[in-house]
């Protein structure tokens, strides 16, 4: 077996094109393919639909399930606004809330096994004392597998191994389609489509894990932005990119420390004491903060504590936690000898990193997931619909699949320039065109070493800048010396192309917004108060004439409204940024 | 200048007597993320070609002989 | 430069078929692999016919491949190599009976009921539950006097998933089940019902010797009981595990129970703060002012979440 490089182009078309087939990428596919059989729906994937994407190894449960008889739509909607400050455009979030639960039923229909109690209803478990919204999947380790199942019986084109590295265009801006290239022979696909539907995860290799192992992260690292990246470069706009996603992990292991997985069983976060200390409700930026704070305190570090319960309770978190989502996190912990009945287990915060999943970053949507490049749509990680987490890449690809399937039953094939593939290719393979040179895992630390240094939070103004400067110089050796032996190195060079992309506009936007807010995601030192005079409005980030420009963008008119006291109410349970 | 090769200890390993790559099986290699894992030339067996590890499992997990185990890599451990 | 196919090619059918006769087991084991992939329904005739391969790691293979299509005939040969003498070969077909989901499956699985190994009878019975088919309730309901407990929780869980009034009886009885995981079991499938007969088991179950059960129970009784069902979770409240106190609150809070906000409230000074929370939650709940003064002086409490679950709890008092 052989990584060579091969002349290779070829031209295919479709309907409807869904890069990324991990969790919202299938499921656009299926909706797409099922709102309208008759058409042609591609599914491109740069590893293998299998086993790609966060999911990879299954999800430990649903974090945000709106099921009737345990919280309705508005009020997850009035959460989600306030865990967000109120920077949100609710008619996302209240669509996704609305459907989730069809969509739950149809993954139940699935083969995704969720947590039933002995009559076969859902177990919903009730984690923060505002609604009920978890949904546990002792099982779910299964999620793929049943995806799988249902994308190949679709009759859904795959096409796996395949890396899209640019969007295609037409003259009046319209969506045309992808160039993709191969990652083990460096061939070319040029797909044009209709609709193109973004399905490509957070930007999870932006920040450097503390381990220094590039490949640690939290996310699953072949999400590394390349979805952000693309449509920056089509001209599509991005959400509050200086709401970076920051998640407690296991110090060392990149494994979520479950706060989700273990609370209902009584596990909590605790500092060196043993004591609780998270005064937040909600998995946001201020929870962070505090988390940032005890770290740095004489109380820190933080640790998950699950010692003072019943071995037996430990055991059946044990079995969820080590089978489902990171199983090797048992093989962690048995290297060390940690055992959770025993000892709590120390905790730090993950690197920085893009992923409306957990914050409120991504590529900009409505509530059709429809991005401001007409007929190019964004679902999953990467748009940006707050705290969408597992369930909302399910449902926000629904709909991104449907709605892009009744367009393309409607337009004509746009046409592009050709030259544009062409000046594509030779952006590509330029790395291998060099015979000496930088290799891309260099090129790739030093960026994601220089994103730790100057632009993990707490931000300030003028290391921001001195990363800004740096990072050029990186952007200098990428297009000068970056090489690429083979396939493979080229798929990792191209990678290195949107982290360094992704580390710009988490500088540019982190600027951008002069004031603090969502705790520590945008904690900026020399801002330090939040400024709702000045910046209660989205920022929205895109490329124009080439360069990279900010504007602020007006919050659309909550349709579920925020009495002053509710927010208020949250407001009373701030703790100061400073640590 | 030439390009240095620094060597790593990698998590990925499999067991060659139970690997049946060299029947036709490429299970672990179409199953890995971040495709990382190839079928040698010399062996016919699978190993880890690039250390670029997220130790998640699907080879091991799908490996139709239980033939791969995934470590977790040193820097971590 | 060359052109090249760029989509996934699941292969054809017939000619991966052929290697299932190939003399090493390997090559057949993978050849199962590939027809499992191509997700086509035609397949099944080869991949049952693999199903009598002399090879268990070829048995095993299409032990794992039969969980993809879910239908009656793959049940069929499923409910055989559950009882195939090679343990990953059984376990695997149970495993992957339990995936089927086509009702008419029932009928195959039904006959075999009576199969001497405990762990076919399980393994059955787990099949049988999500099919929710009336059929499998009189087996069900027969198999609950099994002497192995797997079996029974497995039938057990036949016959909550039915929900039907009629099989009260036996799920009441099945709360005084030998085993502790059986009564659990039922303790929880009793929530279906509100019906007097369910309450008393519950509440009855609130004395079980096994402390699960009593955590069970006490949850089930929140969803399912009246305030006069109150007086046994008050005496959970002095349960001598915290997990029992924790779950009468929880119960307590939810029905509403005016009159135990006095032994609610000495719960607000107990050592262990899920027990303080849990306390002030349930005093939130019946928002009875009388408790006022005694969460008042929780509000500066050590832990965060006692001190939250107070300031919402008062919001509640008014």
């Amino acid at each position: 077996m052989e990584d060579n490089f091969v002349e290779g182009l070829t031209e295919v078309t479709c309907d409807v094109l869904v890069i990324g087939g991990g969790t919202a990428g299938p499921m656009a596919a299926l909706k797409a393919k099922q709102r309208n059989p008759e058409l042609n729906v591609v599914l491109l994937e740069k590893a293998n639909v299998k086993r790609s994407g966060a999911i990879s190894m299954g999800m430990d449960g649903l974090n945000n399930a709106v099921v009737p008889g345990y919280a309705t739509p508005e009020q997850y909607t009035k959460e989600i606004t306030i865990a967000n400050d109120g920077i949100v455009d609710q008619a996302p979030v209240f669509k996704y809330a609305s459907r989730c639960f069809e969509i739950i039923g149809e993954l139940d229909r699935f083969g995704i096994r969720f947590q039933k109690n002995a009559n076969g209803d859902f177990d919903l478990k009730k984690v923060h004392h505002l609604g009920t919204y978890v949904l546990p999947m002792p099982n779910g380790d299964t999620v793929k597998k049943a995806l799988y199942r249902q994308i190949r019986r679709e009759r859904i084109l795959i096409s796996n191994r395949f890396m899209a590295t640019r969007l295609l265009t037409a003259k009046d801006g319209r969506i045309a389609g992808a160039i993709a290239v191969n990652t083990r022979s460096a061939e070319f696909l040029v797909l044009r489509a209709k609709t193109v539907i973004l399905c490509m995860g957070a930007a999870g290799r932006l920040g450097l894990p503390h381990s220094g192992y590039l490949f640690g992260t939290y996310e699953n690292p072949t999400n590394s932005g390349d979805g952000y990246s693309m449509a920056y470069h089509a001209g599509a706009a991005l959400a509050n990119l200086e709401c970076y996603q920051i998640n407690p992990l296991i110090k060392d292991y990149n494994g979520p420390a479950c706060a989700y997985v273990a609370g209902p069983f009584g596990a909590y976060t605790a500092n060196s004491e043993g004591k609780r200390f998270i005064e937040s409700d909600y998995w946001s930026g201020q929870m962070m903060q505090e988390f940032y704070n005890e770290l740095q305190s004489g109380k820190g570090p933080v640790f998950l504590k699950l010692n003072h319960l019943h071995p037996d309770t430990v055991g059946e978190i044990e079995q969820i936690l080590h089978k489902v989502e990171r199983p090797s996190r048992g093989r962690f912990h048995q290297a060390r000898g940690t055992d959770y009945r025993e000892v709590m287990i120390e905790m730090h915060i993950s690197e920085i990193g893009f992923c409306s999943g957990h914050s409120a970053s991504g590529v900009f949507v409505d509530e059709f997931a429809r991005t401001t490049v007409p007929g190019l749509y964004a679902a999953g990680d990467m748009a940006s619909v707050p705290h969408n987490y597992m369930l909302g890449a399910f449902t926000n690809g629904a709909i991104a699949g449907e709605h892009a399937a009744g367009v393309a039953g409607e337009i004509d094939l746009p046409e592009f320039d050709s030259e544009l593939v062409s000046l594509e290719r030779q952006r590509v393979l330029a790395p291998t065109r060099r015979d000496d040179g930088i290799p891309p895992n260099q090129l790739e630390y030093k960026t994601r070493r220089l994103v730790n240094d100057y632009l993990q939070p707490p931000k300030v103004t003028a290391k921001m800048q001195i990363g800004q400067a740096r990072l050029a110089e990186v952007r200098e050796d990428l297009e000068r010396a970056l090489v690429a032996r083979n396939p493979h190195e080229l798929m990792r060079s191209l990678e290195v192309s949107s982290i360094l992309d992704c580390a710009d506009m988490a500088a540019q936007a982190s600027l951008y917004r002069t004031e603090s807010r969502w705790g520590l995601y945008h904690n900026r030192v020399d801002y330090p108060d939040k400024d709702d005079d000045n910046w209660f409005c989205h920022t929205l980030l895109r490329k124009v004439d080439g360069r990279m420009v900010s504007e602020k963008r007006a919050i659309e008119p909550y349709i579920v409204p925020i009495e002053h006291e509710e927010r208020t109410a949250y407001e009373r349970l701030r703790v100061s940024n400073q640590a | 200048m030439p390009l240095a090769l620094s060597p790593t200890t990698v998590p990925v390993v499999v067991d060659d007597a139970k690997c049946i790559a060299d029947k036709g099986c490429t299970v672990c290699v179409d199953v890995c993320p971040l495709d990382v894992l190839r079928i040698s030339d010399l062996t016919g067996k699978a190993f880890m070609k690039f250390d670029e590890c997220w130790y998640c499992m699907p080879c091991e997990t799908d490996c139709p002989t239980g033939a791969v185990t995934v470590n977790i890599p040193y820097l971590l451990r | 430069m060359s052109a090249f196919d760029p989509f996934e090619d699941f292969g054809d059918a017939e000619e991966i078929a052929e290697r299932l006769t190939d003399a090493d087991p390997a090559v057949r084991r993978l050849a199962v692999i590939d027809l499992a992939e191509t997700a086509s329904i035609d397949v099944l005739p080869h991949l049952l016919a693999a199903g009598e391969d002399h090879d268990a790691s070829v048995r095993l293979q299409v032990a794992i491949a039969l969980g993809e299509f879910e239908t009656r005939d793959a049940a069929r040969a499923l409910a055989k190599l559950v009882k195939d003498d090679d343990p990953s070969v059984a376990q695997a077909a149970a495993d992957s009976l339990a995936e089927v989901k086509d009702p008419a499956a029932a009928a195959e699985i039904l006959p075999s009921l009576s199969h001497p190994s405990a762990f076919v009878r399980a393994a059955l019975f787990r099949g049988l539950r999500a099919l929710r088919s009336s059929s499998s309730l009189g087996p069900a309901l027969g198999a609950m006097r099994d002497a192995d407990p797997n079996v029974r929780a497995e039938a057990l869980a036949v016959i909550a998933y039915l929900k039907l009034e009629e099989t009260l009886p036996s799920l009441i009885d099945a709360t005084c089940d030998a085993d502790a995981s059986v009564r659990a079991v039922a303790v929880d499938a009793l929530t279906f019902t509100t019906k007097a007969a369910a309450r008393a088991a519950v509440a009855a179950a609130l004395s079980d010797e096994n402390w699960q059960v009593r955590a069970a129970a006490a949850e089930s009784l929140g969803r399912i009981g009246r305030v006069c069902d109150a007086d046994v979770l008050v005496k959970g409240l002095g349960d001598e595990y915290w997990q029992v106190q924790q779950k009468s609150l929880g119960a307590l809070g939810k029905l509403k129970v005016q009159t135990a906000v006095p032994a609610i409230a000495q719960l607000l000074e107990s050592e262990i703060p899920a027990l303080r929370k849990e306390a002030a939650a349930a005093l939130g709940e019946i928002a009875d002012p009388a408790a006022r003064e005694s969460l008042m002086e929780l509000a500066s409490d050590a832990d965060p979440d006692v001190r939250k679950t107070v300031r919402w709890a008062l919001t509640k008092l008014g």
